[in-house]
């Protein structure tokens, strides 16, 4: 017997094909993990709508009217008005208004704030929203929660702020 | 009355009793009753015989066999519950007042599911505090004790999810504060530090796959119902069963036997099994004497856009309402409960002394783990109180004494510190804190370090009192302040904290450096108003 072939060292070797195939494995599971949260994120909100009229703009009173059944106050000052969204910036509670003191309170945890929404006290971490306002050739209110801002200076320009 | 025992003799003996249970003629001796433990299915998560000490009831208090009875409880109330129950928020509440005025028994049936589902937080609890306080989370326990604080999670999990269903103020308010908490999540949550960067938004984040939607409604409802009836109850029953296995698997108990003498043991039945049946007893009686005496509270129908004043939280969640009020809802409503579980499953591992105190109170052999464990109980329960009774309308502070129909002031205004300020204040907070406990080589007698520290924080106290523009309250946080970081930070880890490892030294260190900066943080605010340390509004990053 003359020199014996030298054994050839084969392409997939049964370490790297286990390597891969556990890999591929793994990699779908994560991935499959992945996909079922995203199961839990729903396409389709049977939500009311965050657009509604709220009266006459100019039947407001100067100072703070709540309107309790769609989470809004109406601000009216000297200049004019707008809607601020009664939900508290820190953990989503509906705040007071205390006249006395003009300022907002928060139930939960003890937030305040001015009447235009900046934080005073309490763990708030930014000033509440004010909610797009715009006017019907009526004269009616109508109050856009979908669209909010609070940084001062945009937030009392239009769409956010109705000259009166 | 003899011949109903001979009646029940001769029953015992028929062939149909005896093919339910395995091994032969009943003779009642201790073979026989050792083959039934070992023999039936339920019974058999005993060993045949068990250590002396393991039955006495001043070790266990049978705290954690009656958490378990609780959950059997609450698991057949909450069964019975759901016959009448739709989960909708049209017909949610109105089925909680049928089953308070309409359905027989259907008052009692709430009743006994609420008070179980708080007594099963008390005594989960309480549960933890003696395997601790035994050192019996140690090796080979440590996996064990992991599962045991999972288990603890799961159930607020369940009160909490449980919260929901009736539908009433409580339940939504209770849910909204605890879902926005989800959106402050760093990097998952709409509201969280750095979200903003990965394009999270309120309609893809945490709290939006809690609520299935954007805010509390009936998809909310649904979800909770089956996370509260099938989903949790189900992975709380899976871990049950590997928690039950590791306790009979690794020695049933970690009570040392008597004169180190393994064959002292004693005959589970009659010995253990039999006080378990009178605990499980007692406890039944306690909890229908409750639920037939006080009925549980159900608030006026939910009310998405009116918050009840003040909202407060179910009691075990109270003290986490109040550290709300110090913290943005990132550090207060993830980071800190976060830290809490994950620092109290590395417990087995950061342990100073692994081999002392094993099943058996001891101060004395462990006292740095005593001081720092019963310590985060104690100041958890005391936010607890603070929460509960301190707490009126507007979450103003008001003393037990004093009528909520009373006005407060308002708060003070707050401010956050500068930037370079705070971020050098928690530098050297946590870079000074980190080494100096190993670069103090001195030998501290500990006690009376305490002492003088304490005497020295009075004196400080009064000092920043009398200093021009402070107050004596200020001086009061000053001190604090320095007492606690003095004696938890310095002293304690000084002394007890020389023979581990670096990198156990650093775990602990960073888990005391957080306790303790928490309280210090509480003291910044309630002495000097400051609102945070840190303030980066641009990625809603506020420590």
């Amino acid at each position: 017997m003359g020199d014996t072939a030298q054994p050839v060292q084969p392409e997939v070797t049964r370490r790297s094909f286990l390597f891969w195939g556990w890999g591929a494995l793994l990699a779908f599971l994560a991935s499959a993990t992945g996909a079922t949260l995203r199961f839990f994120l729903p396409n389709v909100l049977y939500e009311p709508s965050q657009k509604f009229r709220a009266g006459k703009v100019t039947s407001y009173p100067l100072g703070v009217t709540i309107d309790k059944t769609n989470r809004v106050w109406i601000i009216r000052n000297e200049v004019g008005l707008y809607a601020m969204w009664a939900r508290c910036t820190h953990l989503g509670c509906t705040p007071n208004w205390f006249p006395a003191e003009s300022r907002f309170r928060c139930p939960c945890h003890g937030s305040n704030y001015t009447a235009a929404g900046d934080v005073i006290a309490g763990p708030a971490p930014k000033p509440l929203w004010r909610c797009m306002v715009t006017q019907t050739p009526q004269g009616d209110l109508v109050v856009d929660k979908a669209i909010m801002e609070n940084r001062p200076g945009a937030r009392e320009k239009a769409p956010f702020f109705i000259a009166v | 009355m003899k011949k109903i025992e001979k009646l029940f003799e001769e029953l015992t003996n028929t062939q149909v009793w005896r093919s339910m249970f395995r091994g032969g003629t009943w003779k009642n001796n201790a073979r026989d009753r050792a083959q039934h433990i070992l023999g039936n299915v339920w019974l058999h998560l005993h060993p045949a015989r068990v250590r002396p000490r393991s039955t006495r009831f001043t070790y266990t208090w049978g705290l954690g066999g009656l958490s378990f009875l609780l959950f059997l409880v609450l698991t057949v109330t909450g069964i019975v519950l759901m016959f009448y129950y739709r989960p909708t928020p049209e017909l949610a509440y109105r089925d909680m007042k049928d089953l308070e005025f309409v359905v027989s028994l259907g008052k009692f049936m709430r009743n006994i599911h609420r008070w179980a589902a708080h007594t099963m937080v008390v005594f989960v609890i309480l549960h933890m505090v003696r395997v601790f306080l035994t050192g019996a989370y140690k090796t080979p326990r440590e996996f064990n004790w992991g599962i045991g604080v999972v288990l603890l999670v799961l159930t607020l999990f369940l009160s909490f999810t449980g919260y929901l269903l009736p539908w009433d103020q409580l339940a939504i308010w209770a849910v909204t504060v605890g879902t926005n908490m989800a959106s402050a999540t760093p990097f998952a949550g709409a509201e969280g530090p750095f979200s903003s960067l990965l394009g999270v938004g309120l309609k893809n984040d945490a709290r939006f796959g809690l609520l299935g939607g954007t805010a509390v409604g009936s998809a909310t409802l649904v979800r909770f119902y089956v996370l509260h009836c099938i989903a949790v109850p189900f992975l709380t029953g899976i871990l049950l069963i590997v928690h039950f296995w590791r306790v009979r698997k690794d020695g049933f108990s970690a009570a040392p036997y008597p004169n180190e003498n393994p064959q002292q043991k004693v005959e589970t039945w009659p010995n253990l099994v039999v006080r378990e049946y009178i605990g499980a007893i007692i406890m039944l009686i306690f909890l229908v004497a409750w639920s037939l005496l006080q009925n549980a509270p159900l608030e006026s129908i939910a009310d998405p856009n009116v918050t009840p004043n003040p909202s407060k939280a179910p009691w075990y969640f109270l003290g986490l309402q109040e550290l709300l009020v110090y913290f943005d809802p990132w550090i207060a409503g993830v980071v800190l409960p976060g830290v809490i579980t994950v620092g109290l499953m590395a417990i087995p591992y950061l342990d100073p002394d692994p081999t002392k105190g094993v099943g058996y109170y001891s101060f004395k052999e462990r006292p740095f783990a005593n001081i720092v464990f019963l310590t985060g109980v104690f100041a958890w329960f005391a936010l607890i109180v603070v929460g509960t009774v301190m707490r009126g309308p507007n979450w103003a502070w008001y003393w037990p004494w004093e009528s909520w129909l009373m006005h407060k002031p308002p708060d003070p205004p707050t401010h956050s510190l500068p930037l370079f300020l705070g971020v050098g204040m928690i530098g050297i907070y946590f870079g000074l804190g980190m080494v100096l406990p190993r670069l103090i080589k001195a030998q501290f007698a500990v006690r009376s370090a305490i002492i003088k520290v304490f005497a020295g924080s009075v004196m400080v106290a009064l000092i920043v009192g009398v200093l021009p523009g402070f107050s004596f309250i200020q001086g009061f946080w000053v001190a604090f302040g320095l007492f606690i970081y003095l004696v938890g930070g310095v002293i304690l880890p000084t002394s007890y904290l020389k023979t581990i490892s670096n990198l156990r030294y650093a775990v602990c260190m960073v888990l005391l450096l957080l306790f303790i900066g928490t309280f210090l943080k509480v003291a910044l605010r309630l002495g000097f108003n400051v609102k945070y340390v840190v303030a980066i509004p641009q990625v809603s990053l506020n420590i």
